[in-house]
C-alpha cells in the first residue's frame, strides 16, 4: 500500500519472507488470493524469480506465532488456486526465510535441478482426494446381521444397566471396530480397483475417525480428469446410504512430491 | 457424491503440517525461526470409548429385518432409555468438538517452535 520506508536498518528483523510454493518462472497468481495476514497491512502475495524458478511469498511477522486458522487456510487457498492451472511444489506450512534474497540465493539457486525435474513431473498433473465416512447405522446394521456372534452380545445388553454391562459393551464395541476395519480395507480395495486405472499413482490413506470409511490420493493426468471424476461419481453412486464420498481437490500435489536428495555439496 | 475444491481445516491440516517440502532441507542459513502453533487435528479417541460409542449405536439400532417381533419391541423400549442417558450427550460433544469448534479446542493447541541460529 502506501510504503514511507523507514531503511534505518541494514536488515530488518521485524519481517520474513514466508514461502508458499515454487513455481515455474513466468507464470501470473491466480487474483483475489489472500495471503497469510501480517499486521494491519492486508499484505500481498508476490514472486521471487531466480533462472527458470520462482516461489511464492509474502511478508509474515516475524515475532507473530503462525497457526491461526486463517494462517492455516491462506497457505492452502494460495497453493489450490495455483495448482488449478500451474505445477506447484508446495512447502510445508510454516517456511520463513529472512528475506527475498534469502529465497533466491539459498533455496532457489542451490537446488535449481531438483525443483526444475520436479515441477517437469508434476506438469499436466493434478492430485485429488478421495475421503469416505460411513453411514453409522448402515454399517452398524450390515455387521450386525452378518455376524451371530455379535448378535447375541448385543442381546446380551439390551436393557442391561449401564454399569453392570460395561465389559460386555466394550467387547461388543471391538468385535464392531474389528469388522469395521475389514469393511475399510475391502472398500479402499474396491477405490484402488474403481479409480487407479485413470491414475499415475495412487496412495491408500489412514482413514481416520470412527466412521471414516476411505481416504486416498491419486495423482491425475490433466486429459483424465473427467474419466477420473465419472469413475469417482459412478463410485459415489453404488455406495450411495452406506458410504458418503467426497472429491477435494484439485490440489497442490502435496502427496507426489518427488524425492529430494541432498545435493552433494550438502554432505560434503 | 460431494466435491470439494479445498475441504475443511481438518483436511487442510492433515496435508500443510504433514506434507509438502520443508524449509529446513534446503535452507540453512537465513531460515527464520517462527513459533507455530498448530491446532494437534487427529482427534485421538481413546479405542475404549469408541468401542462403548459402537456398543450404544447398535444397541439403539433398529434391525426390521431379522425375525422376532417381540425380541425387537423389547429392545426398542429398552434402547430409548438408555440412548437418553449421558453416554450418547457426551458423544455428540467429543465429535461436535472435534469437527466444528476447532478455536474452542485451541485450549488443547500444541505448540513446536523451531529456531534457527540467529
Amino acid at each position: 500500500m502506501t510504503s514511507t520506508e523507514n531503511t534505518t536498518q541494514a536488515r530488518d528483523t521485524t519481517r520474513g519472507s514466508y514461502i508458499y510454493g515454487i513455481v515455474p518462472a513466468g507464470i501470473r497468481i491466480p487474483d483475489g488470493l489472500d495471503p497469510i495476514p501480517h499486521g494491519d497491512d492486508a499484505g500481498q502475495l508476490g514472486l521471487v524469480t531466480e533462472g527458470n524458478l520462482a516461489a511464492v511469498v509474502s511478508d509474515v511477522a516475524a515475532d507473530r506465532p503462525l497457526g491461526t486458522r486463517r494462517d492455516l487456510m491462506a497457505h492452502e487457498a494460495v497453493l489450490n488456486a495455483i495448482a488449478q492451472e500451474i505445477p506447484v511444489l508446495p512447502m510445508r506450512f510454516g517456511a520463513v526465510v529472512t528475506d527475498d534474497d534469502a529465497v533466491a540465493e539459498e533455496l532457489l539457486a542451490p537446488h535449481q535441478d531438483y525443483f526444475v525435474r520436479a515441477l517437469e513431473q508434476l506438469k499436466g498433473h493434478l492430485e485429488f482426494r478421495l475421503r469416505g465416512d460411513y453411514d453409522q447405522d448402515a454399517v452398524l446394521s450390515r455387521i450386525v446381521e452378518a455376524d451371530p456372534r455379535i448378535q447375541q452380545m448385543r442381546e446380551k445388553i439390551a436393557g442391561v444397566d449401564e454399569d453392570a454391562s460395561y465389559y460386555d459393551r466394550i467387547r461388543l464395541g471391538e468385535a464392531i471396530s474389528n469388522a469395521m476395519d475389514q469393511f475399510r480395507a475391502d472398500d479402499a480395495q474396491a477405490c484402488v480397483d474403481a479409480l487407479s486405472k485413470f491414475a499415475v499413482a495412487t496412495e491408500v490413506k489412514e482413514a481416520g475417525g470412527e466412521n471414516g470409511a476411505v481416504h486416498l490420493a491419486f495423482l491425475v493426468r490433466t486429459d483424465n480428469r473427467s474419466d477420473f471424476e465419472r469413475a469417482v461419481d459412478d463410485l459415489g453412486d453404488e455406495w450411495s446410504g452406506r458410504v458418503e464420498l467426497r472429491l477435494i481437490g484439485p490440489t497442490a500435489a502435496f502427496d507426489f512430491l518427488p524425492e529430494f536428495d541432498a545435493p552433494d555439496e550438502a554432505k560434503a | 457424491m460431494q466435491k470439494e475444491p479445498q475441504g475443511g481445516l481438518a483436511e487442510v491440516l492433515d496435508l500443510i503440517l504433514d506434507k509438502g517440502l520443508v524449509i529446513d532441507a534446503f535452507v540453512k542459513v537465513s531460515l527464520v525461526g517462527i513459533e507455530l502453533i498448530t491446532i494437534d487435528a487427529r482427534i485421538v479417541v481413546a479405542s475404549v470409548d469408541t468401542y462403548l460409542k459402537f456398543a450404544e449405536a447398535t444397541n439403539r439400532l433398529d434391525l426390521h429385518a431379522k425375525g422376532g417381533k417381540d425380541l425387537g419391541e423389547f429392545l426398542g423400549g429398552a434402547t430409548e432409555g438408555v440412548t437418553q442417558g449421558g453416554a450418547k450427550g457426551k458423544t455428540k460433544g467429543v465429535l461436535d468438538a472435534g469437527k466444528e469448534k476447532w478455536d474452542e479446542v485451541r485450549g488443547e493447541r500444541q505448540s513446536q517452535s523451531r529456531r534457527d541460529k540467529a
